[in-house]
C-alpha cells in the first residue's frame, strides 16, 4: 500500500506490485531501540518487515542491522535517526530508486541492485549534503 | 604555505573532523573500487567525486577529501561494520520437464537452504520459479509459479517460518541459458532461492 501511495506521489507508472510490500527486515536490534510509522512507535526484532517512510531510532546504546530487498545492507549505530524516504524497487527489472536520511548518528552501507541500476539510483542526504551512492561500502556519521 | 602557518590550521582541521558530518569510503568487501559523489552542500549543487578508498571526507563546507589508514577506524565505525549483514546467498534448484519434482541433483540443496536459514535470525527467502520455453507462455508462468511453491513448501516442512517466505513465478523472462521458443533446456527448469 505505502509503496503505491508513494509511486503516485512521484508520479511514477504504477505496474502491478507484487503481494509483498516490505521494503526490508530487521536483523538484529540491540539496547533502545525503535521504529516509526507515521505516529506509530514500533518495536524492532529480527524479522521485522520494513516499509517506506520507516525511521530507525536508536538511544546511546541502541544498534540495528538490516537488509533490503535489492540486497543492500545498513547498519546502524548509537544515537541515531535515520529516515528511508523513498524506496521503489522492481524486483523483475532490479532498477529502482531509494532515498535514505540521516538526521543524526552513524550508518554502515553496502549498497546493493538499486545503486547497480542507474547512476545516483540510491542517495543519502544528511543535514548538510546530499550524496549519490555509485556501489560501494562507506559510512556516513552526522554528530549532535 | 610556511609550516608554521599549516600546524595549526591542520588541527583545527583535525578538531572540525570529528564534529562535522563526514563520508567515509571503504573499499567492497571483494576489495573493488567504489564511489560516492556529494551532489548537494549547504543547498548548494556541486558534484564532487569521492573515489579514494580509505577516505574521510567532510560533509560540511567545501568537501575535502584526506586518506586514513584503515587499520586505524574509530571503534564506533569498527562496531558498525561488524553488525553489517552478511551478504545474500543464492542457489540454484533444477526441476525434471514438465513437473515440479526436483532433480535427484538439487535434492540435497534443500538442507544447505534450511541450515542457512537457521544461521540467520530474521531471514528473508524468496523462493523463484522459471520453466523452458517448451508449452505456452501462461501455461509456463503456471508451472514456474507451482514450482516455487512446491519448493516453498518442502522448506515450511523443514521448519522454516512461512512468514519468512515468499514465492513467485517468472515463466520464460530471464532463461539462464537463451533458446529460441518451443526449447526443451533442463538448465532454464529451475527455482532461484535468495536468503537474506
Amino acid at each position: 500500500m505505502m509503496v503505491r501511495v508513494l509511486s503516485i506521489a512521484l508520479g511514477l507508472a504504477v505496474t502491478a506490485q507484487p503481494a509483498w510490500a516490505e521494503i526490508g527486515r530487521i536483523k538484529r536490534s540491540v539496547g533502545a531501540t525503535a521504529i516509526e510509522r507515521g505516529k506509530a512507535k514500533l518495536t524492532p526484532a529480527p524479522g521485522f518487515q520494513l516499509q517506506p517512510g520507516d525511521t530507525l531510532v536508536t538511544g546511546k546504546d541502541g544498534q540495528m542491522s538490516l537488509t533490503f530487498i535489492d540486497d543492500t545492507r545498513f547498519a546502524v549505530g548509537p544515537n541515531s535517526r535515520i529516515s528511508v524516504d523513498e524506496f521503489d524497487y522492481n524486483r523483475t527489472t532490479q532498477a529502482g530508486s531509494f532515498v535514505t536520511r540521516v538526521n543524526r548518528g552513524s550508518l554502515a552501507v553496502i549498497s546493493g541492485q538499486i545503486a547497480k541500476s542507474r547512476q545516483d539510483a540510491m542517495k543519502v542526504r544528511t543535514p548538510t549534503s546530499l550524496l549519490g551512492v555509485r556501489g560501494t561500502r562507506f559510512i556516513v556519521e552526522v554528530p549532535k | 604555505m610556511s609550516p608554521r602557518l599549516f600546524a595549526p590550521l591542520a588541527a583545527s582541521a583535525l578538531l572540525a573532523g570529528c564534529a562535522t558530518p563526514s563520508l567515509t569510503l571503504l573499499p567492497s568487501e571483494e576489495g573493488k573500487q567504489g564511489a560516492v559523489a556529494v551532489l548537494e552542500e549547504n543547498g548548494r549543487p556541486v558534484e564532487t567525486v569521492v573515489n579514494e578508498l580509505n577516505s574521510r571526507t567532510n560533509l560540511s563546507g567545501r568537501p575535502r577529501t584526506r586518506s586514513i589508514d584503515p587499520s586505524k577506524l574509530t571503534a564506533r565505525q569498527l562496531a558498525l561494520l561488524q553488525t553489517l549483514p552478511p551478504p545474500p546467498v543464492r542457489l540454484t534448484l533444477y526441476f525434471l520437464e514438465g513437473t515440479t519434482s526436483l532433480t535427484p541433483e538439487s535434492t540435497p540443496g534443500l538442507n544447505f537452504l534450511t541450515q542457512e536459514v537457521s544461521e540467520r535470525p530474521g531471514a528473508e527467502v524468496q523462493v523463484t520459479g522459471y520453466t523452458d520455453t517448451l508449452g505456452s507462455e501462461d501455461d509456463n508462468d503456471r508451472l514456474s509459479q507451482q514450482r516455487a511453491e512446491q519448493v516453498l513448501t518442502i522448506l515450511a516442512a523443514q521448519g522454516i517460518s512461512p512468514e519468512m517466505l515468499n514465492a513467485v513465478g517468472r515463466g520464460e523472462r530471464d532463461l539462464r541459458v537463451p533458446t529460441p521458443d518451443g526449447v526443451r533446456e533442463p538448465a532454464n527448469r529451475r527455482v532461484v532461492v535468495t536468503i537474506r
